[in-house]
């Protein structure tokens, strides 16, 4: 499969931050999603928000880049959310047992919500 | 559909991007890499690594890892990975150092009868015990990888031969070419008007083959050429070469027989420039057909033959004989304009003006001929005259 170029950007929100990948996430230009939650979470965040609008397609490697990011958030008891994911990637997610480590929302402002209500 | 299903589908895409990453055309630190990833979204590990096996060194090292980060694969039994069944994966929770450095399976990498390295992982993220599907898919990865790696490594042995092989053809050119200056020394060394004249006639023709947009291969024949024009003179003796009065017409018949004699001196070596004998046998033939030795017209002359004999005049020209004293640049360009369509050719002498003027103002960053010209010769004082012959002979 030809892969788009991909990009990453992110925005502070309070305590959290959200991270947008764009572009599939399917081969090693990935890794600058892990690296930028990396950033994020050296800067003070612990609870981040992963909105996948702009992300159609997530293979063996996007996995084992998201696994990165949620073993990253584990270690300093922070949260990480998914929004705005595709339904075939939800079920993937759900059948690797992965959505035990990550919370998963229709869209960002839920997840916002929630993190918001959460303490820190 | 059921969880089954879905992971054998999930599997099946995992295959899929193993296909797409050994093929890739991404270098080999970011193609195992990504195969490190492959198998570590597959299984859904966090701690994984590639290891290679260096033969000479007789250890095995990482080439791809996470996790491993404090793990040394130095301190790792390789006699003993190597003794376990080629390219199946297995536990090693008996083994305290593996399993110390966090390792939970291990796959030992063969491609034929050679051992190549290993794949080793950590324990599943979800801390659940490995299939027997995942033992037999991660099976049939490891041979993939296994060839991957192997691949490579031929490629890398192969590219390290070549590496040599360049080496030593550049030793042996150099040596080529010193050996060529030896003899071309010994050339011009009989005769104590011309020497360094071969040195000179080569850099002169090098000059304008390249200004007519020789490739280098040629460049280098008309080079050897130059150097190698008048071995023949090897065979003249030094009382006819250095005589001072004009030649008798014996005499004369001698001195012309050096263009054949360098013919066949050279006609013995396998060259791998194309016409070098030819070049050589030739360069005292005219195009109005009256040179030797044989009296050969335009039509029948070469590129490589018309520089030689450009070169090899002008050198002539500008340096002293026993017969006469040397010409000045000015007189031997209009000495070479004069004898333009009867000895010398329009487009040879065109580029021959065009790569002086280039060299005088400078544009060209090794010149060929300026460094051999009369020092004392103002330079200025020839500009007009090649800025007037290029003019003519353009159009």
């Amino acid at each position: 499969m030809k892969s788009t170029a991909f990009n990453v950007a992110s925005k502070c929100q309070g305590d959290a931050a959200v991270v947008y990948p764009r572009g599939y996430l399917n081969n090693i230009a990935g890794e600058s999603l892990v690296s930028e939650c990396h950033n994020v979470i050296g800067q003070g965040a612990k609870k981040i928000v992963l909105n996948f609008r702009e992300t159609d397609f997530i293979n063996s490697i996007g996995v084992s880049l998201l696994l990165n990011i949620i073993e990253d958030l584990n270690n300093i008891g922070g949260t990480l959310c998914f929004a705005e994911m595709s339904k075939i990637h939800r079920d993937t997610f759900e059948m690797l047992g992965l959505t035990k480590y990550i919370l998963v929302f229709n869209d960002e402002n839920e997840a916002l919500q929630y993190l918001s209500t959460e303490t820190s | 559909m059921s969880i089954e299903l879905k992971k054998a589908l999930y599997n099946i895409s995992a295959l899929a991007d193993l296909g797409q990453e050994i093929t890739s055309e991404d270098n080999f630190t970011v193609k195992i890499q990504s195969v490190l990833h492959v198998i570590m979204g597959t299984f859904v590990v966090n701690r994984g690594a590639i290891l290679w096996y260096e033969k000479t060194k007789d250890e095995i090292t990482f080439i791809a890892k996470r996790g491993f980060e404090d793990a040394s694969p130095a301190c790792w039994e390789t006699g003993q990975i190597m003794s376990l069944e080629k390219n199946e994966p297995r536990a090693v929770s008996g083994d305290s150092v593996l399993a110390g450095a966090g390792v939970a399976i291990l796959i030992p990498l063969w491609v034929r009868d050679e051992f190549i390295g290993a794949v080793v992982l950590g324990d599943k993220f979800s801390a659940e015990a490995y299939s027997p599907e995942d033992l037999e898919l991660l099976k049939v990865i490891a041979h993939q990888t296994a060839i991957t790696i192997n691949n490579h490594a031929l490629f890398m042995g192969l590219s390290e031969k070549l590496e040599e092989n360049r080496k030593l053809y550049e030793e042996m050119r150099r040596i080529y070419h010193d050996t060529l200056q030896a003899f071309a020394a010994a050339i011009d060394a009989k005769d104590v008007y011309t020497k360094n004249h071969s040195h000179r006639v080569a850099r002169y023709s090098v000059a304008i083959a390249r200004e007519l947009g020789w490739n280098e291969h040629d460049v280098e024949g008309i080079y050897v050429a130059g150097f190698l024009h008048d071995v023949g003179k090897l065979v003249i003796s030094n009382e006819l070469l250095n005589k001072r009065k004009p030649f008798t017409s014996d005499e004369l018949h001698e001195m012309k027989r050096h263009s054949l004699l360098s013919y066949k001196i050279i006609s013995n070596i396998r060259f791998p420039w194309k016409d070098v004998e030819n070049i050589i046998r030739h360069h005292h033939e005219r195009l109005d057909g009256n040179g030797y030795p044989d009296a050969l017209t335009r039509e029948d002359l070469s590129d490589g033959v018309k520089i030689l004999t450009l070169a090899d005049s002008f050198d002539a020209m500008t340096t002293e004989r026993a017969y006469r004293e040397k010409m000045d640049i000015r007189t031997a360009l209009v000495e070479l304009r004069s004898c333009l369509d009867t000895q010398f050719d329009n487009k040879i002498m065109l580029a021959f003006c065009k790569v002086l003027e280039k060299e005088i103002k400078g544009e060209l960053p090794e010149p060929n001929i300026l460094p051999h010209l009369d020092r004392n010769f103002e330079l200025s004082h020839i500009t007009a005259l090649l800025e007037g012959l290029i003019q003519e002979l353009s159009q």
